[in-house]
């Protein structure tokens, strides 16, 4: 299967930079002032990436049981803080949830996919586990992420509504359900979304990597399907967990609302 | 024995990151029965008052005394069940008008009271001059007046001790507001008693009236009644 693959020689690679030109060229003419997060997204993702490469190099080498745990806990970690930045400003204290639902979601699935229908061996097997997880701990991110923005969003938004859902003696649980539907069907659709343009509009990331590798195209789409599949499962999962363990967070203990007004 | 009691309320909470204190240690009660106006110049506290006897404010210190039934022994939705807050702004949710009025028994604290029929909602609808309007009706089509109304009459069938109004007559009509006045009177009887803040002129259903200013409640000699 390796003598597929093509190799991409570092000058090519850092030759390839040229195409973060195109970015630059337009934040400079339209004055974005985002060249700076032009830089550091370049960099972060070469060193990110190559370190993640090398990383593996040596986890597919030593791999043992605790030292994968380890690699995935600390990728759950830093899911958690990219998922937290990305709902700044809102005046929350949710690391633990976020990451209590994060970190769950993804492993249940993740371990599910890998023991049951992979059916990888050994059990901790890294070249099958770290990938896996990573995609679903990629997508649950951005999906928590999206979740927990319109949650509080919304229901700020609704501040009128749920006082007089509570005067009418609903539960805090029952004057955010409005709000806690909306955030899940948000946090879902970027999912379905990829799912339904899957196969026509684009090769997913997966499929497009195993059949640059040299896969058998059959063998690469049935894998994607179930990455496909696994990711929807776990986002759900995650934004199901974080909807219901934060909305209390604008509730005092004795059920009054925080509105935007008296925050 | 007094059938609502207020002891020593004090509020305080941070608005726009300014701590407010509205009003400080005050007391007042009302007996069944009887309507009782809370007039105050705007920002004096009238609304906060309103929130904090249905338990809707944070940082509330005093007692609340229903029948002599501390708000302390009730859940907080048990509480409001009985002390009914209804705000100026109607709230109105997607779905029919019958969607709306039956939104209380939706939720767990009244699993277990039947809600109004259909008779017994066209029948409230017709006090409220609201006879023409079909219980199957798109919420959504009536008219700011008539949505205050629908939301009012949502509060009125829950048939809570304590209705307390805030500001329920603002948008509407002279004659509207004359029917939710009417209304009101017709609703407070045995077993129910109703604080309410009003900026129109007095309507005569008022027993007594309190003046809430610098954050503290005075009694006035009631020339409401009668009018």
């Amino acid at each position: 299967m390796n003598a597929g693959v093509i190799d991409i020689g570092y000058l090519e690679l850092f030759g390839a930079t040229a195409f973060m030109l195109v970015a630059a060229i337009v934040a400079w003419a339209l004055r974005l002032k985002q060249t700076k997060a032009i830089v550091v997204a370049t960099t972060r993702c070469f060193l990110q990436l190559l370190a993640m490469g090398l990383l593996l190099v040596y986890l597919f080498k030593y791999q043992s049981w605790w030292l994968v745990c380890l690699v995935l806990v600390g990728m759950s970690l830093a899911a958690t803080q990219i998922a937290l930045g990305r709902v700044k400003g809102k005046g929350l204290n949710i690391w633990p949830e976020v990451f209590g639902s994060i970190f769950l979601s993804s492993m249940i699935v993740a371990f599910t996919v890998v023991e049951a229908i992979v059916h990888a061996s050994p059990w901790y097997d890294a070249r099958v586990l770290v990938p896996i997880s990573g995609m679903v701990l990629g997508s649950t991110l951005s999906a928590t992420a999206v979740a927990v923005d319109r949650l509080f969003s919304d229901m700020d938004t609704r501040a009128d509504e749920i006082a007089a859902y509570l005067a009418l003696g609903a539960t805090p649980k029952e004057a955010a359900l409005p709000s806690i539907r909306k955030a899940i069907g948000s946090g879902l659709t970027p999912a379905l979304a990829t799912m339904s343009a899957a196969g026509i509009v684009q090769i997913p990331g997966m499929m497009s990597g195993q059949v640059l590798a040299g896969a058998d195209p059959m063998i690469a789409a049935k894998y994607q399907i179930v990455v496909l599949l696994m990711i929807s499962a776990a986002t759900t999962l995650s934004i199901v967990a974080i909807c219901f363990s934060t909305y209390r967070k604008r509730f005092t203990s004795n059920g009054c609302f925080l509105s935007p007004a008296l925050r | 024995m007094a059938f609502f009691e207020i002891r020593e309320l004090t509020v305080s909470y941070r608005r726009n990151g300014v701590t407010f204190e509205p009003f400080n240690s005050i007391s007042f009660e009302l007996s069944e029965g009887q309507i009782a106006d809370l007039i105050g110049t705007s920002g004096s506290g009238k609304s906060s008052l309103l929130c904090a006897c249905a338990c809707l404010l944070p940082n509330t210190s005093g007692s609340l005394l229903l029948k002599e039934v501390s708000s302390n022994s009730l859940s907080p939705e048990e509480w409001r069940k009985r002390v009914c807050y209804v705000p100026q702004k109607p709230t109105v949710i997607p779905g029919t008008v019958r969607d709306n009025l039956l939104l209380p028994w939706s939720f767990r604290v009244r699993r277990n009271d039947t809600p109004p029929s259909d008779t017994e909602l066209r029948l409230l609808m017709d006090e409220a001059s609201l006879g023409e309007v079909n219980l199957d009706r798109d919420a959504a089509q009536l008219s700011g007046g008539e949505l205050a109304r629908v939301a009012l009459l949502r509060a009125f069938a829950t048939k809570p001790n304590v209705l307390l109004l805030d500001e329920v007559d603002a948008a509407l009509d002279d004659a509207s507001a004359r029917a939710v006045s009417n209304l009101t009177r017709r609703l407070v009887r045995n077993d129910t008693a109703c604080l309410r803040i009003r900026h129109r002129p007095p309507d005569g259903a008022a027993d007594r009236m309190f003046k809430l200013e610098h954050g503290t409640i005075t009694q006035l000699n009631c020339t409401d009644k009668g009018v």
